[in-house]
């Protein structure tokens, strides 16, 4: 059996040899290369776009504008168009894309395209866009195809989303402190290495499109493109190889949008469209930034007992996939905690910037940081300690959810308990130089899963014995094709080596909900156990047939079938047979979570169950410099209940690079704009966390009992970078005493942060502290 | 169109390309050897790191001209009839893998690093890394990769 073991990735050797072929790897006979005409403006009416001396440029082959593709786009508000249609909403918006034979030729011929035109009024900040008579990114936003979920008409408001449960007031009015304070979360890039790359083809003859895309939802794309093109799903095909990191951020139309509309001008010949790393940093969908009001009231005792949550997102110019964030994200902002009496109101609005969309968390980040930064705030406020305030309020085994839903397998308090003890928590380390402070901190968080979604599977064994899996899943970096290959084969009954994961192409995959919300494992891995169970059971059948056993008596083990402790026949011999007459073993399954029994919650409510529920703690140490304000992580503890580790390896790494993630969020990323214009559109001046960066990280996997998981296993991929943030915040506090409320924790504010902080020990007005 | 002689991978070479073509497009594009990949193509985040002569440098930043003669080992030359050199098999023991685009990189420079003869701390190997951006965050387990091969501590 492999399930449990520490068994290396099936991708690694392929990685590691550089053969494997990723999205931005794909080149075709006579591709041509695509560049986008993005808008220099924020917001402003096209008057009128000359493309003539851009379609006689050397080697271009399409130009293409949005009146040349009038189609738009958006799962949840179907507002986006592929390129500008008569108006544009952000900076670095599309306006006019080029195809010709090179990049640099398509690059060259963007200088020769001509764009008048006409600024309107731009709206940036959150709260200047909720205002009254502010300038509407979509004023026509009633009008537009949408989902069921609620906007207000002629305003900015995109999203609009309340919830309550108990007696607010009452809960207040019982509590012996109320803290209320405001948080800040950035919008972050998602910086996958691989930039946002795809290569679309339109055939004339069957007017379909394929596409070779690096994305996490192959079906969903699928969909959404059809659905913006009015064509049947059948007219799009998606191809995904390895994908280069995605963290959310590969799962709508990003370069496929532009693609698709050269690939539709260009006779049928295929079209490369790659994002240079600034296009994919600064325009190619960010974390939704949130101002976040947290009201909490708690007894002396730090028992809460009512919470209200004021949250305001920022979509952007386009919806994209935010109003989950803002919906579904918005529900963890309670924490993992039972507080009886809540309300939660988020309100999302456009502004003339970038679109945003999901990020590792979905949502859960932002709220996180708000929620544990306030836990600390009322922990310090009562004078007991972070951790036991936590453990106090924590969920146990069977505690319902706000919506009623019993909850399974919510391991919080081993979680806490495991991340305090291996940070040392309690005990306090001695600075290393006086010019430096140390604190520790702790944080939890929880996240549901995306409830109820599907996943098929096709197994088939083949004649010789390999397994092939087909289950829609692109291995995008977090361990899936090995977890799901360890399943398969264990349930089968045949070796690791066996099985393949075979890539995704939806012409002839079997439908699969995205590779996102850490569902992939409990999914397809329920997907997987049953279509396995199935060709076990034909194989020993057509065993049974052939020795003349009985099949129960019969065993599958290492892909060769056992009577008792003999072996009888392997799969290729019992399969193969002479020339031009093997035997296929072919087995099918699907799993939903809709219906399941685990989701029974107070009636109207049910949508807001989750299958499983993820939980976890991390605990961190920071040393301080109060010369400069620099944070330096000496180490994160992060204990993630997993239900159970299918890989050990790949929860570590998953949890690791959380720890990194979460880190490199909390201190170095802030995109830095001025009307809507991003000026550090490069690692250089966007830092993301190096090797250097990183403290000493101790993974911890926490397990638990889940009654419907394969093999008992949950998720981890989304909810492993939503702590570290806070939990630094909170050891930061507890090294100066001083709370910062708004993100990233960079050196300019905690040095700015000292220095108030000292103004007002010396009782001078602040900022009259240095001289200059 | 200029012509260009190198060794690549211990086989001598000749590529005919622009003059301005930089070393990461001749490798991708010409000799189609896509295990070198583009993370940002202006020097900034070591995923396109080649060996030349033997040390790693990023191959957006230096054009094709730039090796006229020289050295350049990539990815590609490290497996010898498929089977994996050692810094290859630490790093799928260790496992120092997730999405793998920085991969070809960061197992380039740890070559390098070992050639060296170096006995690197953690702290040293990290520095020897410091170019290389992995967003997956592989980097505790790259280090363990490092310190199994040098017999450091993890």
């Amino acid at each position: 059996m492999t399930v449990g073991e520490r068994i290396p990735r099936v991708d690694a050797v392929e990685k590691v040899t550089g053969a494997a072929v990723y999205g931005s790897d794909v080149a075709l006979a006579g591709m041509l290369h695509g560049a986008v005409l993005r808008s220099p403006h924020p917001h402003a009416r096209i008057v009128s776009i000359d493309v003539s001396r851009a379609r006689r440029a050397p080697g271009v082959a399409a130009v293409v504008t949005g009146r040349d593709f009038p189609f738009t786009f958006g799962s949840a508000v179907k507002d986006q168009p592929f390129l500008a249609i008569d108006r544009v909403r952000y900076v670095g918006e599309p306006v006019v894309a080029v195809a010709a034979d090179t990049e640099r030729r398509a690059q060259e011929a963007l200088d020769l395209i001509d764009v008048e035109y006409e600024a309107l009024p731009a709206v940036f900040d959150l709260r200047d866009a909720l205002a009254d008579g502010a300038p509407l990114v979509h004023p026509d936003l009633h009008t537009y195809e949408r989902g069921s979920h609620q906007i207000v008409p002629h305003s900015n408001v995109n999203t609009l989303y309340h919830f309550e449960r108990g007696d607010l007031a009452a809960g207040f009015a019982a509590a012996d402190l109320v803290v209320e304070e405001e948080y800040t979360a950035q919008a972050l890039s998602h910086a996958a290495l691989e930039t946002h790359a795809s290569v679309a083809v339109w055939n004339p003859i069957r007017g379909d499109y394929t596409l070779w895309v690096s994305t996490d939802r192959p079906f969903h794309l699928r969909d959404e493109l059809a659905g913006a093109l009015g064509v049947p799903s059948t007219k799009v095909r998606l191809v995904v190889g390895y994908v280069g990191g995605s963290f959310g951020g590969k799962n709508t139309l990003v370069s496929e949008a532009v693609a698709v509309a050269l690939a539709r001008h260009a006779g049928g010949r295929p079209v490369r469209v790659g994002f240079s790393r600034e296009e994919d940093l600064t325009t190619s969908q960010l974390r939704v930034p949130a101002i976040l009001r947290l009201k909490t009231g708690a007894t002396s005792d730090g028992i809460l007992l009512a919470q209200s949550a004021d949250i305001l997102w920022g979509s952007g110019a386009y919806t994209s996939n935010t109003v989950g964030v803002a919906v579904r994200g918005a529900q963890s902002v309670v924490g993992p905690y039972r507080t009886p009496n809540v309300a939660i109101t988020s309100r999302q609005v456009y502004t003339n910037t970038p679109v945003t969309g999901s990020y590792r968390g979905y949502g859960v980040t932002q709220v996180t940081w708000a929620c544990e930064s306030q836990m600390d705030e009322i922990a310090r406020r009562l004078g007991i300690d972070p951790l036991e305030v936590r453990l106090r309020n924590a969920y146990e085994e069977g505690d319902p959810f706000l919506n009623g839903q019993i909850m399974r397998g919510v391991n919080v308090r081993e979680s806490l308990e495991r991340a305090a003890e291996q940070i040392g928590w309690g005990s306090v380390e001695r600075p290393p130089a006086p010019h430096l402070r140390r604190g520790k901190g702790i944080a939890a968080l929880i996240k549901p899963t995306a409830t109820p979604t599907s996943s098929n599977c096709v197994i088939e064994v083949q004649e010789d014995g390999e397994v092939v899996v087909s289950c829609s899943a692109p291995e995008i970096g977090s361990g899936q094709a090995t977890v799901l290959a360890q399943m398969a084969a264990d349930t089968i009954g045949v070796s690791l080596d066996r099985v393949t994961i075979v890539p995704t192409d939806t012409a002839s995959s079997p439908y699969n909900g995205p590779v996102a919300s850490s569902r992939t494992t409990f999914h397809v891995g329920n997907a997987i156990r049953l279509a396995g169970g199935e060709v076990r059971a034909e194989i020993l059948r057509v065993a049974a047939g052939k020795l003349g056993a009985d099949p129960d008596l019969l065993d599958l083990r290492d892909g060769t079938v056992y009577e008792g402790s003999q072996a009888r026949i392997s799969l290729a011999e019992l399969l193969g047979g002479p020339a031009f007459s093997g035997r296929s073993v072919i087995g099918s399954a699907r799993y939903s979570s809709a219906g399941s029994p685990l989701l029974k919650a107070e009636p109207g409510l049910e949508w807001m169950s989750s299958i499983f529920w993820m939980v976890g703690a991390h605990a961190a140490e920071v040393e301080v410099d109060l010369e400069t304000g620099v944070v330096r992580v000496v180490a994160v503890a992060a204990a993630h209940d997993v239900g159970r580790a299918i890989n050990p390896v790949t929860c570590e790494q998953q949890i690791e690079g959380g720890v990194v993630m979460g880190l490199s969020n909390a201190l170095f990323e802030q995109l830095h704009s001025d009307e809507g214009r991003i000026g550090n559109g490069s690692f250089t001046d966007y830092k993301i966390a190096t090797i250097q960066d990183t403290p000493r990280i101790v993974p911890i996997i926490v397990e638990s009992e889940h009654p419907e998981a394969p093999f008992g296993a949950k998720g981890i991929g989304e909810p492993a970078a939503a702590a570290t943030p806070p939990a630094i915040a909170n050891a930061l506090c507890d090294a100066l005493g001083i709370r910062i409320r708004d993100l990233p924790l960079a050196a300019e504010r905690v040095l700015e942060a000292l220095l108030a902080a000292r103004d007002e020990e010396n009782g001078s007005a602040p900022g009259g502290g240095e001289p200059p | 169109m200029i012509p260009i002689d190198f060794t690549v991978n211990g086989e001598e070479r000749r590529i005919e390309v622009e003059p301005n073509t930089t070393v990461l497009e001749a490798l991708r594009e010409v000799l189609h050897l896509t295990g070198t990949k583009e993370g940002c193509g202006v020097g900034e985040c070591g995923t396109c790191t080649v060996l030349l002569d033997g040390s790693p440098v990023v191959s957006c930043l230096l054009l094709a001209g730039d090796v006229a003669g020289r050295d350049v080992t990539t990815v590609e030359g490290l497996a010898v009839d498929g089977a994996l050199d050692e810094v290859q098999r630490a790093f799928v023991a260790a496992g120092a893998v997730q999405c793998g685009f920085c991969t070809p990189a960061m197992v380039l420079v740890v070559e390098a690093l070992l050639a060296s003869g170096a006995q690197p701390t953690r702290e040293a190997a990290a520095a020897a890394l410091g170019g290389v951006l992995c967003r997956c965050g592989s980097y505790p387990k790259v280090l363990d990769a490092v310190a199994a091969l040098t017999g450091g501590a993890t």
